[in-house]
């Protein structure tokens, strides 16, 4: 039993509790000598059981230089924990100082803070990159004996964890008796977390502690005896009953997928708010000040609700929530648990959550997600392996610091867990990368940003370079977005496309500029929770007018980002397959598969059910992969090229979370009838090689996941000193960029990178593959004369979803032949 | 049927008339005068990528020879004698001597298939001795060849502005560089590798064009494609 100070003892004591065992536990592994991982659900006393150890080493208060750092994903977090550290630290009575550093920080504080540093400073990985890129980062960590680091779990999935992972092996080395103190929340895989914290201290233990879990939390699934749709997300049919249960609760969290369908709930809700309830709508693209007016509204129990995205996932505690309700699929059972965990900080009482499925194929997942959960299942994504765009930023950084020899440094990162078997080739081209941009054709020589010098050492080449990677750190890569403003409308005519467009007014929030490339002037779509009509474009604001209509005719629907788990999906596939378990299902659920059972049959857990049928003038494929929409976008791209090649004439389709649609002219089940077409060769693996290849030359998504990756390491800037690009041209230069690029050297260094991302990203390459695997010879096909029931949502998204298909040549070629219909019936010919 | 293959060839091998004269436009973004046996070419921009390398941003130094390359296929297809380049061929001045050493051979080739004319730019004003002559502007059998567009001088043909269409057919937009021009004004699309576009609706394209007579015609993959005027979009 670890005893603590008797001042800590003390002051607890004038609180009157108790320190908890996994806080106790963390003071232990200190003291030990060993590292620890904490995994906690919210409102177990994390923060404290993180900083017990540096309270109880300072309690004298005279220790010289930094002692403890504290790196958390968001700014909000840091400066919330300093304001919790503060109180226990000034009613102990102990001399410590706590700073936070952020990208809000004033330049002269950060200047100081180098100079002379706080005892305990809370930061972000960007900042932590950027300090260590200083001359003077040694002097400034020697004295460093603890990291803290919060929310590990999210860091580690994305690219900010590989950023921070590198900083923390450069720690290491600088000081070596620095242990590591990680908290998390419950996670699928601990083991590898715990991994990644022992991987920059080889010479001391991790200890993998886990707190007693809280209660059991209370969820439930929205009960109706309205109609469930079949498709879309609006959830509109419930929007009566969660009002109902707002006024039931103190504060209501109401958790959705996607903006566009906070807007649509938002709205909805105010429709039927007779009583004015307070509530508030928080998502990504408000603007900032509203953001921060909802939180703080929030912190002090103004408002009864708060419709909200995943910008709410993390973050600071809000306190009196007392219940979280889910609309819309819950995608993964360890996001969902996350998600409760908002509701209700206090670790003894059940959390109380609903999940409001939209559809009725989300009636499955939240059905499954609820026996995920009832089972504690986990199912978070497993730590990411380190990107070859985030260790070119690191490189760099390191160069800015000191001149480094190459195989010091290729040690060092290996001891940063994402690149602990980074191939010394590997690492040796992205040295070259930094150095004049890694290609076969050695052109930039005399441009080298890096140069060796006779010592063996590689050293910045001059200060401007430096200059330039302080400008351009970190790894998050917005999308190019534009400001709405609001303006007085034109009246629209149809096909006007010209005229003056009013003066501006006010703003709005921001877009990705991408969704206004697909509208014209006059169409209508729902933002900041009204129905607005686009007016145009100019200098990277787009105008908007309040519209009469009473429907948005532009569904905004972009999808999640999170595409439904793995593991949810083979519970989803399991249920289908086990009629006896559908009793727990709602009445119009059941009744429509066994509709299902009769009209054709169910997909089994192991197999692949794809069904053929004609509907006017064109034939359909529909199959059931449950892999989730990117992965069967990827999907339905792959097989219309091959359809294309078996003559079946492809015309388009359109992929669900749950099922791809494809359509076109030739007669699908004849084709496979008569042997012409085979379902195996169809969906055989081997359609992600030269298939997938001759796509990515001209795949949209691959251009934008190499954006990111030219953005992050540095062959694109976001800044230059004394400038600022837009989006747009960095866009429209990434393009080019890449099209050069894949053309002369397809396995660069970062078009390696590129296809990493967009195995795992928007191409989702990796589920695609498993899946095609799974399903090897256990295809099943059903011809059908008509559409079956478990079809019907899929071919209900045509036309709200986007369509793809060959498309852009075609399109041109459609223009071209009115031309010359025109021409010609204008004419008198012979 | 046979009228609809009729019409797509007529299609696929559009004739462009200007001021007077006919001209082949190919899918590459060059303009072929066949009467003059002369390929017209606007906005090379040569060694634009390598431009950036000078500020630190390492872009790939493959995009002069790219350009260089479909050239070569273009002067070969058409046989054409003599090749004028309308302006910012090289992205800055000093390209002119920063080619790499492959590029650098194959533009001599070039220049001695055919002769060559180099119209000054915005971005290249200064004369060089890469071969053919350096001008600043040409009249050609009744036709005025210079950089920049404007609406003063009939029979104008020009680059400068990197003309794109984007068109909308059945809710997909796409969007392509093309060939632009009414009675008096033809602006080709630019031919560089590394070339980014601008919308022919900007405000940059304001007052060039007599609206009612004008003929849009994009590049596709292998083929052009003639839009009407009606059918484009911002974007």
């Amino acid at each position: 039993m670890t005893d603590l100070p008797p001042r800590i003892a003390d002051w607890f004591a004038s609180k009157g509790w108790a320190p908890r065992a996994h806080q106790l536990d963390v003071l232990a592994s200190w003291q030990a000598g060993a590292s620890a991982l904490l995994i906690a659900p919210t409102g177990a006393g994390k923060t404290l059981a993180g900083f017990l150890p540096t309270l109880t080493d300072l309690i004298d208060g005279d220790y010289e230089g930094l002692h403890t750092l504290y790196i958390s994903p968001l700014k909000a977090l840091a400066v919330d924990v300093a304001r919790n550290l503060t109180t226990p630290i000034s009613e102990m009575g102990l001399r410590i100082k706590v700073e936070t550093r952020t990208g809000d920080t004033p330049a002269s504080r950060r200047a100081r803070q180098r100079v002379d540093p706080p005892q305990i400073l809370l930061t972000t990985p960007e900042q932590m990159a950027l300090l260590l890129s200083h001359p003077d980062a040694p002097r400034l960590f020697g004295s460093l004996k603890r990291i803290v680091l919060d929310e590990l779990h999210a860091l580690v999935t994305s690219k900010r964890g590989e950023l921070l992972s590198l900083a923390i092996a450069r720690l290491g080395l600088i000081a070596p008796a620095m242990r590591i103190t990680a908290l998390s929340a419950t996670v699928a895989r601990p083991d590898l977390l715990r991994d990644w914290i022992a991987a920059p201290v080889p010479d001391a233990a991790a200890h993998l502690l886990t707190a007693q879990g809280g209660a059991q939390p209370h969820l439930s699934i929205l009960a109706t005896d309205e109609r469930l749709p079949w498709a879309g997300h609006s959830a509109n049919y419930s929007h009566r009953a969660l009002y109902d249960t707002i006024l039931e609760h103190k504060t209501t969290l109401l958790f959705v997928n996607t903006r566009s369908q906070a807007e649509m709930l938002f709205q909805g809700l105010w429709a039927i708010n007779d009583d004015m309830l307070p509530i508030a709508l928080h998502h990504g693209s408000l603007s900032v000040e509203q953001r921060r007016k909802v939180e703080s509204a929030m912190v002090s129990g103004a408002l009864r609700a708060v419709v909200c995205t995943s910008t709410l996932d993390l973050g600071i505690d809000w306190g009196d929530v007392d219940l979280v309700v889910q609309v819309g699929a819950p995608k993964g059972s360890s996001r969902m648990l996350q998600r409760i965990g908002r509701a209700n900080h206090r670790l003894d009482e059940p959390s109380k959550a609903m999940l409001v499925p939209s559809n009725r194929f989300e009636v499955l997942e939240c059905e499954a997600a609820l026996e995920a959960v009832e089972e504690n299942h986990q199912d978070s994504e497993d730590p990411v392996s380190g990107g070859y765009d985030v260790l070119a930023q690191h490189i760099l950084g390191m160069a800015c610091s000191a001149p480094f020899h190459a195989d010091a440094l290729f040690a060092e990162i290996r001891r940063a867990w994402p690149y602990h078997d980074l191939p010394r080739s590997q690492f040796d081209r992205v040295l070259d990368f930094v150095a004049t941009g890694g290609y076969a054709l050695r052109a930039y020589e005399r441009y080298a940003r890096l140069r060796l010098t006779p010592e063996g050492t590689w050293r910045i080449a001059n200060p401007q370079v430096a200059q330039q990677y302080r400008l351009n750190v970190g790894t998050i890569i917005e999308e190019p977005m534009v400001k709405v403003r609001l303006v007085r409308g034109r009246g629209f005519k149809q096909g006007q496309t010209s005229g003056p467009i009013g003066r501006g007014g006010r703003v709005l929030g921001e877009m990705e500029e991408y969704f206004f490339g697909t509208l014209i002037p006059g169409d209508t779509f729902m933002f900041g929770g009204e129905i607005v009509a686009f007016e145009g474009m100019r200098d990277n604001e787009a105008f908007v007018s309040r519209a009469v209509a009473t429907n948005p005719k532009i569904p905004s629907y972009m999808g999640g980002k999170f595409p439904l788990s793995t593991y949810l999906a083979s519970r989803v596939r399991t249920m289908l397959d086990s009629p006896e378990s559908w009793s727990r299902l709602p009445n119009q659920v059941s009744d429509w598969l066994r509709l299902q059972q009769f009209a054709s049959e169910l997909p089994a857990r192991d197999s692949l059910l794809v069904e053929t049928f004609p509907r006017g003038t064109q034939n359909y494929l529909v199959c059931y992969p449950f892999e989730g929409r990117l992965a069967h976008q990827t999907l339905g791209m792959l097989l219309t090229r091959r359809l294309e090649r078996a003559r079946a004439r492809p015309l388009g389709f359109v992929a669900s979370e749950y099922a791809l649609a494809i359509w076109g002219l030739g007669d699908l089940s004849a084709l496979i009838r008569t042997g012409r077409l085979s379902l195996d060769d169809l969906f055989s693996e081997d359609m992600l090689g030269d298939d997938l290849e001759a796509w990515l030359d001209e795949s949209a998504l691959m251009k934008r996941t190499f954006r990111n990756c030219a953005i992050i390491s540095g062959l694109i800037e976001r800044r230059h000193p004394g400038k600022e690009k837009t989006g747009r041209q960095i866009t429209m230069s990434s393009d080019l960029i890449y099209d050069v690029l894949y053309q002369h050297e397809p396995d660069h260094i970062l078009i390696q990178a590129t296809r990493r991302d967009a195995a795992r990203g928007l191409l989702d390459i990796e589920r695609l593959g498993q899946m095609l695997a799974r399903i090897r010879s256990h295809i099943v096909h059903k011809p059908l004369e008509r559409i079956s029931p478990l079809a019907v949502p899929v071919m209900l998204d045509i036309g709200k979803e986007p369509i793809f298909g060959e498309g852009r040549e075609s399109a041109m070629a459609d223009a071209a032949d009115e031309l010359m219909k025109e021409a010609l019936s204008g004419r008198d010919r012979p | 049927m046979s009228q609809v293959l009729h019409q797509a060839e007529i299609l696929e091998t559009p004739i462009l008339r200007f001021a007077g004269h006919t001209f082949e436009p190919l899918p590459s973004g060059a303009l072929f005068w066949h009467a003059q046996q002369t390929l017209l070419v606007a906005d090379l921009h040569l060694e634009k990528m390598s431009s950036f390398a000078a500020r630190g941003q390492m872009l790939p130094p493959y995009d002069s020879g790219m350009t260089l390359r479909r050239l070569e296929g273009d002067l070969r297809r058409t046989g054409a004698q003599r090749l004028i380049a309308l302006g910012d061929s090289f992205h800055r001045d000093s390209g002119t001597t920063t080619l790499p050493p492959a590029d650098r051979a194959r533009l001599d080739n070039l220049t001695a298939m055919a002769e060559w004319i180099w119209l000054s730019g915005n971005h290249d004003p200064a004369p060089h001795a890469l071969g053919g002559q350096c001008l600043p502007q040409l009249q050609l059998a009744g036709l005025t060849l210079a950089h920049e567009p404007r609406r003063d001088a009939p029979g104008l043909v020009a680059g400068h502005l990197h003309p794109a269409a984007q068109i909308l057919v059945n809710g997909r937009s796409t969007r392509r560089p093309c060939f632009v021009h009414d009675n008096r004004l033809m602006i080709l699309p630019a031919y560089g590798a590394s070339t980014g576009s601008i919308n022919i609706l900007s405000p940059a394209f304001v007052g060039l064009f007599h609206w009612p007579s004008l003929e849009v015609t994009m590049l596709g993959k292998d083929r052009l494609y003639p839009v009407s005027p009606r059918r484009l979009v911002q974007g």
